[in-house]
């Protein structure tokens, strides 16, 4: 099949999920009326609830929850065959995904914009509230885990990408002291570091780190697990106009001019899928049920968005009309970058034992290639056009990776300041996360690493429906919408991160694994468990507010003559 | 950046390109010039919030400078907050 039929159909869907489906739903299900005050506007404080026109937050939501995520996943997934991997991103985002990102924004925009430990104290009960909360902390550990070692594994295979990183690092400091410091022209500033970060790429690749710190530390896992985290260390405590915010500035444009130049390449180069539509049920990885619905997890759905759109988004809709473009459109939008990732996996290799020996070295390999596939097209010389992908995917993950440090530096100092006062200091608490990280990254084998992740993900997103469900029946609207896309990921995702799971532990009990190996797979085997125990308490908790709601109902009617 | 502004295409997508590289940045730096003047108020209006810190007499000469804020800082304040706030 030819990539630019797959780009089509994924058109096909958007506008069908966007202007037919989303569309009925938000009016005639939610009734969103432009008339009714947001929290935006009835709690303006011109920080958190600040009323932001609809282009903007459509920007802003994009950029929260395009992460690495779903380029990772589709390249991953293919080895199943592209067509169930196209099939899950193109009903999984029609079916379940715009409406989780949707309507997490609305039941937040209709509460007052609470967040999600407020909203399931009020709809499901106090003791959801503690469980979820808990269960985000292990997820994100799981986050910096898997985007830990996307970081690790491009940062070796592709030896141009450490200069690269450490330009973009030059470039966005210099960013965050001209914009805040010099008081700068901002786009005298975005030039200037623009600038700078792409000639760290080209710099790459005449200088790789191998020519520079020789080959042995080049390929060190350790070395490079420490530089990222030293990464996330600076940004979780230094001042975040001062590291994280202006390197963000500066990455967003290396990224979004490299995906759109990309998806030009395709057009121009209209590729056929050369790797096989199907392969087989079950692979090394895991069956295709539940494994690969948790492996593609972004582009299809994604827990993150709903925290990023009940917790960011909701706040800032000036307008209940926008939380359709905004929260449903996006996510869409996102499709396209799922199916993006999926055409460059699909296309690139001439055989599947091609692909298979690229994807054993990680996915920001096959990534990397494919950028400089699509850009050559364009006139890219190859070796910069690969160094260009690998960047774009450490700061994929990178970006990511550091606001999940700096946000496990603020929980620790909640959850574990009070057992000691040492753990409320800013650099305890982001010693304790980015050792908990490294850990992961070092000993975790990382395909199983990204369906844990996965796993986590997705489990938040039913976790995120369960309680738009409960919203929905405690105001007496149709819930069926939300109700069978959350039984369908709450059943899917608990087989995979128990089968994940007990894969790992069974490998520890039966002595299989030795070394770091066994503690890789005792802590994510663990960590799986948690998620899984604290996944059903929810569950349960959920049901019995089902219940209730479905009784309180059924009081409410008149008895009938 | 509330008020409807007309606009084509262009206005659009420069507005796309504010939400994706800067929007993010202008609402951090928000965020903390807020908590600094809510902590400025704790200390000097905690009374308000039945936390006294500063001796009442120097607390109502700094009332006037104060007033347009206490309502956004009470709310603020008293909102319930988790970690998942620290995310987005």
């Amino acid at each position: 099949m030819n990539s630019v039929y797959v780009l089509i159909l994924g058109f096909i869907i958007a506008i069908l999920g966007y202007r037919v489906y989303a569309k009925y739903i938000d009016s005639k299900v939610m009734k969103a009326d432009s008339k009714r005050a947001t929290p935006a506007t009835m709690y303006m404080d011109g920080v958190e609830f600040m009323p932001t026109n609809k282009n903007i937050l459509f920007g802003y939501q994009f950029k929260s929850i395009a992460g690495a995520a779903p380029i990772i996943g589709p390249i991953i997934a293919i080895q199943w065959g592209w067509l169930p991997a196209l099939i899950w991103i193109l009903g999984g985002a029609l079916f379940i995904g715009w409406v989780q990102d949707y309507s997490s924004a609305m039941i937040a925009m209709r509460s007052d914009g609470a967040s999600f430990g407020g909203l399931s104290h009020k709809l499901i009960s106090p003791r959801a509230r503690i469980i979820l909360l808990s269960f985000i902390y292990f997820y994100l550990l799981l986050i910096a885990g898997a985007f830990g070692n996307v970081v690790v594994s491009t940062a070796i295979g592709l030896k141009a990408s450490p200069m690269a990183w450490l330009f973009l690092t030059i470039g966005g400091i210099l960013a965050g002291q001209m914009i805040y410091r010099w008081k700068k022209d901002i786009i005298l500033t975005t030039v200037v570091t623009v600038l700078i970060a792409m000639s760290g790429i080209w710099l790459g690749t005449i200088a790789p780190s191998n020519a520079i710190v020789g080959d042995a530390l080049s390929n060190s896992r350790p070395l490079w697990a420490i530089v990222a985290f030293v990464f996330c260390y600076f940004a979780a405590v230094l001042p975040i106009w001062r590291f994280a915010l202006p390197i963000n500035y500066v990455a967003s444009y290396i990224v979004f001019l490299g995906l759109l130049f990309g998806i030009v390449g395709i057009f121009v180069l209209h590729p056929d899928f050369t790797l096989p539509a199907y392969t087989d049920f079950s692979i090394k990885i895991g069956p295709l049920w539940p494994i690969m619905f948790v492996t593609i997890a972004c582009g299809a759905i994604s827990g993150w968005h709903s925290i990023v759109s009940s917790s960011g988004t909701a706040r800032q809709l000036e307008n209940e009309l926008d939380a359709r473009p905004v929260g449903g459109g996006v996510m869409f939008v996102e499709m396209m970058l799922a199916l993006f990732a999926l055409i460059i996996a699909g296309t690139l290799y001439a055989s599947p034992a091609e692909y298979g020996a690229a994807i054993a070295k990680g996915p920001g390999g096959v990534f990397a290639a494919g950028v400089s596939k699509f850009l050559g097209v364009l006139g890219m010389p190859a070796d910069i056009g690969r160094a260009y992908g690998s960047v774009m995917m450490i700061v994929l993950a990178i970006t990511i990776m550091q606001l999940v440090i700096r946000f496990m530096r603020i929980s620790t100092s909640e959850l574990l300041g009070d057992i000691s006062p040492i753990f409320k200091n800013a650099h305890v608490g982001t010693v304790v996360a980015s050792l908990l990280g490294i850990t992961v990254v070092l000993t975790g084998w990382w395909q199983y690493l990204w369906v844990l992740f996965g796993g986590a993900n997705q489990l938040m997103a039913s976790l995120a429906l369960m309680l738009v469900t409960a919203y929905l029946m405690s105001e007496g609207k149709s819930y069926a919408w939300a109700f069978y896309p959350m039984i369908f990921m709450f059943i899917t995702t608990i087989a995979a991160l128990l089968f994940t799971s007990y894969n790992l532990l069974s490998k520890v009990l039966s002595g299989a694994v030795t070394g770091e190996a066994l503690i890789g797979n005792t802590l994510m085997g663990v960590v799986g468990f948690f998620l899984v125990i604290a996944a059903i308490i929810l569950g349960i908790e959920g049901f019995k507010a089902f219940n209730r709601y479905k009784k309180l109902r059924l009081a409410a009617k008149p008895a009938s003559a | 950046m509330s008020e409807k502004k007309k606009g084509g295409f262009f206005q659009a997508i420069k507005e796309f390109a504010y939400g994706v590289a800067a929007h993010d940045s202008a609402r951090f730096a928000l965020k903390t010039r807020a908590s600094m003047e809510h902590l400025f108020i704790l200390i000097t209006m905690g009374d308000m919030l039945g936390v006294p810190i500063l001796p009442p007499y120097y607390s109502l000469r700094l009332l006037p400078y104060v007033v347009p804020q206490i309502s956004t800082w009470k709310r603020r304040m008293l909102r319930e907050k988790d970690l998942t706030d620290a995310l987005a």
